[in-house]
């Protein structure tokens, strides 16, 4: 599996990515670094503990490395729901949804980028 | 005044018209006294002829019957006696020839011997002796055997009276019939008779009903009063004018009708006739002329006093007129005072106001012109001097125009200089002198356009600046900080035919506004509302004067205000003005897919119309949502739009949220302006970061959008590329940058890419370290701290806090912003706190180093 085979596994956009770091080391450096990435486990258990504004945090810094990283499909859904948390508002409607989708698109990347760490390491 | 004429009027009518009563009614008495004493006389004199005509009558037929007699006694020779035989044959043959119903001798005690007819009775036989006796021929009346009235004619015998046979006369006889039938005592007249009576009353010949023997008992009984008098006075009076001989008339009422009557004598007896006419006749004549007479009266009278009262009223309307008309005179001439006084007053509150106003800069250019010479070594104070110099002076000019300005507009010398002018140009100018002092006052300003059909038109532009800039400047000027302005300009179809565009200016603010007493003379020469709050706000208060000249009377359009105190003002200002005849450039340009996002449908509408007479389709939305949707519709299509202007303020999304958005769903392929009606100078950053290619400034005139449009028909997207590297240039190498950022992968990421461009980065994992690291380190090692917002512990907007309160003399060093948050509120957010930029995530080197390179000195 290729880097691009990846970014488009992930819904992400390597040109954007190419773009922003200029070489495929730095893109690939960076993908696999995701993988330790602990904002999502912090989300994780802030949403089941209920601290609300550290789950803000941690979905904005999510959608902030996505950003990054031109992870288009979790940038999108990452920044819904950080809109959803923002300024501590109260859940609403629907914010389950969010928050399933964010961890879809997340376990998405998440593999992807297993396979193709796979790819790299085999 | 009023009430004291009308009384005087009513008076006087009254008067004349009583006066005209009695002068009437006297002469109508007059006239029905002079009518009676008319009828009296001429009833008098009338029946005297009457009488007389009877009288003679009655003489003549008398005298006649007397000469037969006196011929058939000449017939006889006096020597016969009258008892011979033959003698009195040849008397009766002759006495009969003539008709005479009786024959006889008369005896000297008054018997008679009659020689034909039945026996006679004298009736009264004493005066007719007495006359026979004297030898007089004699009337006498007697009746017959059976008692019928006679006539007796006696005359003296010629014969010698002998003892034995007794003859003093010869008498004849005719019947009383023949008296009346002659002297038609009834018939003379249809209504008048006439009565014989002897002295004592006695009825001789009696005609009409009269059935008594004696006419004073006639009197008595019937007469019920004649002229005024007792029938006893009247008939004693009437037997003393027959003691005298002498003729009496008099009038008298019987049954109720006036008689007039008149007695006379009659000769050959002791009778007397009167006759009687009933004053019907005359009476009614009369009447009728006296009833007539008096109709007249009254109808003079009334036509007279109709005159009268229509005079009057005519008099009293004339009258109430006059002192109507000199009552306005009087009103009008007090109004022209007062505003004389009231003119003369605010000349002098000008005059004193003015020296007041004239002397502040002028004192300020003295002193401050004294200060710089006596500093001339000082060239800081000296430029600070020149620079108040040039404030004031530049006050005493605007007073000074304004001044001229007036007196020309008094003397009539302001004419107008008709050119061509573009409103466009106009209005841009307007804007960019307007645009300092709403911006040091922090006011919204925002100038409308919509419906302009026609941009050239023939107008003084100075004097169209002049109006703008009165306008404007008094909304800057009486609306406090942070109040709103708003400036609208629109056209419509003018009266004054197809050659002329009736164009309408609207200036409207929400400042201090004006109370109504003053909204009446803010027109006036030198009024400025008279209160405290704008005793401090400079000016002649000569503008709206001058403002009021130009629009109405010089360009003869209309100027409106509405405004209330507190709640701002609006004037409206419509001027048609005649269209230029230019050929106007050839505005057309590819028939492009357009997107207009504003949240006035007004101005959606007019800019999608100006687009259209361009050439160009455009579509037009509300606001930032809608615009991102459409816009990805059209993406997705694979129908792109060409260009899409954007405006900056938006309800929800704004301008550069929005264009931001696109930019992810779009790429950089397609232009997006934005419009603004201000300088953009202080947001071109950001929306330069937001992916905006360019900006277009309102109002957007057909020539704006045109001029605007123009650069993306040859070459689109050719001037995007070179753009960003233009403040590139600048060599950062080895500088110290200290980076807050909470997430590791970011970190690595930005140290990765910065350290490529020879930046010397530190790594601080919240606000706090980032704070912690600072201070430890020497004053002015870091050259900048690029901040991320969102981190435990401590966030940037609280570490950027911090650290601009640290006491260090590097506190102040560049702080960027670095999140991906983009929302317009966080950009303003960063720079409340004190950081100086803001770069939005995902990471861009070129934007982070031209940041860097700006505010790193």
């Amino acid at each position: 599996m290729t880097l691009q085979e990846c970014y488009a596994a992930l819904g992400g956009d390597y040109d954007e990515a190419m773009g922003r770091l200029r070489s495929e080391r730095l893109v690939q450096k960076f993908v696999l670094k995701f993988l330790n990435d602990g904002s999502y486990q912090l989300l994780c258990d802030s949403l089941a503990a209920g601290d609300r504004e550290e789950a803000f945090r941690a979905a904005h810094t999510i959608k902030g490395v996505c950003a990054n990283l031109a992870f288009n499909t979790l940038l999108d859904s990452s920044e819904a729901l950080t809109e959803a948390l923002r300024d501590g508002r109260p859940a609403q409607a629907g914010e389950e949804d969010l928050i399933a989708r964010v961890k879809a698109d997340y376990d998405r990347a998440y593999q992807a980028i297993q396979a193709f760490q796979g790819g790299v390491a085999g | 005044m009023k009430n004291k004429t009308a009384r005087f009027l009513v008076i006087s009518l009254i008067g004349v018209a009583l006066l005209c009563v009695c002068v009437f009614s006297f002469l109508a008495f007059h006239m029905s006294v002079q009518s009676a004493r008319t009828i009296n006389e001429v009833g008098t004199l009338y029946m005297s002829s009457m009488s007389q005509q009877i009288s003679i009558h009655f003489e003549s037929i008398i005298g006649l019957q007397m000469n037969q007699l006196k011929t058939l006694a000449d017939t006889i020779p006096s020597s016969e006696i009258h008892t011979s035989r033959t003698l009195q044959e040849n008397l009766i043959a002759q006495a009969q020839a003539r008709d005479f119903t009786y024959l006889g001798f008369c005896a000297s005690d008054g018997s008679l011997e009659m020689l034909y007819g039945s026996q006679l009775t004298v009736t009264d036989p004493q005066p007719f002796l007495d006359s026979l006796n004297k030898e007089q021929q004699k009337v006498a009346i007697g009746t017959n055997a059976s008692g019928e009235k006679v006539i007796l004619l006696g005359a003296p015998s010629p014969w010698p009276s002998a003892p034995e046979h007794d003859c003093v006369a010869l008498v004849v006889g005719l019947p009383a019939e023949y008296i009346s039938d002659n002297l038609s005592l009834e018939e003379n007249n249809e209504r008048a008779y006439s009565f014989i009576i002897r002295r004592d009353g006695s009825f001789v010949i009696r005609t009409n009903d009269a059935y008594r023997n004696n006419y004073f008992e006639r009197v008595h009984a019937l007469y019920e009063s004649v002229n005024g008098m007792t029938p006893q006075q009247y008939v004693d009076a009437l037997s003393a004018a027959m003691d005298q001989g002498e003729d009496y008339s008099n009038e008298f009422t019987m049954d109720g009708e006036r008689y007039h009557l008149y007695c006379t004598s009659l000769p050959y007896s002791e009778w007397y006739l009167i006759t009687f006419m009933p004053y019907g006749t005359m009476d009614s004549i009369v009447t009728r002329f006296s009833r007539e007479w008096g109709s007249l009266t009254v109808l003079s009278a009334v036509l007279i006093l109709a005159a009268l009262l229509l005079v009057f009223y005519k008099y009293f309307g004339l009258t109430r007129q006059q002192l109507r008309d000199v009552e306005n005179a009087r009103t009008a001439a007090e109004q022209a005072r007062k505003e004389a006084e009231h003119a003369n007053r605010a000349k002098s509150e000008f005059l004193s106001n003015m020296s007041h106003d004239i002397r502040t800069p002028m004192n300020a250019i003295v002193g401050m012109t004294a200060i710089a010479t006596a500093n001339l070594d000082n060239t800081e104070q000296v430029k600070n001097c020149l620079k108040k110099i040039t404030l004031s002076s530049k006050h005493l000019l605007g007073l000074i125009n304004d001044v001229l300005d007036m007196s020309k507009i008094e003397s009539g010398k302001m004419t107008l200089n008709l050119d061509q002018v573009s409103l466009r140009e106009v209005v841009d100018g307007i804007v960019s002198i307007c645009q300092p002092q709403v911006k040091a006052k922090h006011q919204h300003f925002d100038v409308f356009i919509h419906d302009i059909s026609t941009e050239n038109v023939l107008c003084d532009s100075v004097r169209l600046n002049q109006v703008l800039l009165n306008l404007l400047s008094n909304a800057i000027k009486f609306t406090p900080d942070g109040g709103e302005i708003h400036m609208a300009l629109y056209e419509e179809d003018s009266p004054k035919g197809d050659n002329f565009v009736r164009t309408h200016i609207q200036v409207k603010d929400n400042g201090i506004g004006m109370s109504e007493e003053f909204q009446k003379h803010i027109f006036d020469s030198f009024a400025r509302e008279d209160s405290a709050r704008v005793h401090r706000t400079e000016g002649t208060g000569l503008g709206m004067a001058i403002t009021k000249y130009i629009v109405m009377d010089a360009m003869g359009g209309a100027i409106q205000v509405s405004s209330r105190k507190g709640g701002g003002t609006e004037f409206n200002v419509t001027l048609d003005l005649e269209k230029a005849l230019v050929v106007e450039e050839d505005m057309i340009l590819p028939s492009w897919d357009m997107l207009v996002v504003d949240d006035d449908q007004q101005l959606c509408e007019s800019t999608v119309d100006s687009l259209k007479s361009i050439g160009i389709n455009a579509e037009w939305t509300l606001d930032g949502e809608n615009a991102v949707g459409m816009v990805l519709k059209r993406h997705q299509r694979g129908s792109d739009y060409h260009i899409i202007l954007l405006d900056w303020k938006l309800p929800g999304m704004d301008g550069i949220a929005t264009a931001r958005r696109m930019r992810q769903e779009l790429g950089d392929n397609v232009p997006i302006l934005l419009i603004s009606a201000y300088d953009w100078a202080d947001i071109e950053e950001d929306a330069r970061n937001a992916g905006i290619t360019g900006f277009i400034s309102k109002p957007l005139f057909k020539s704006t959008l045109f001029n605007s449009l123009r650069q993306f028909a040859d070459t689109p997207q050719a001037d995007q590329a070179a753009e960003p590297q233009e403040e590139r240039g600048r060599d950062l190498s080895g500088r110290h940058i200290l980076l807050a950022e909470d997430n590791e992968l970011n970190w690595e990421i930005a140290s990765e890419l910065l350290s490529e461009e020879g930046l010397i980065l530190d790594w601080a994992e919240n606000g706090q370290i980032c704070v912690e690291m600072l201070q430890k380190s020497p004053a002015g090692y870091y050259d900048a701290v690029l901040m991320d917002v969102r981190m435990p512990i401590m966030g940037g907007y609280e570490a950027t806090q911090v650290i601009r309160s640290l006491d260090r003399p590097d506190h102040d060093l560049p702080i960027i912003a670095m999140t991906a948050d983009a929302f317009a509120e966080d950009v303003k957010r960063s720079i409340d706190c004190g950081m100086n930029g803001h770069i939005a995530k995902p990471i861009d080197v070129s934007e982070v180093m031209r940041l860097l390179g700006k505010f790193i000195k």
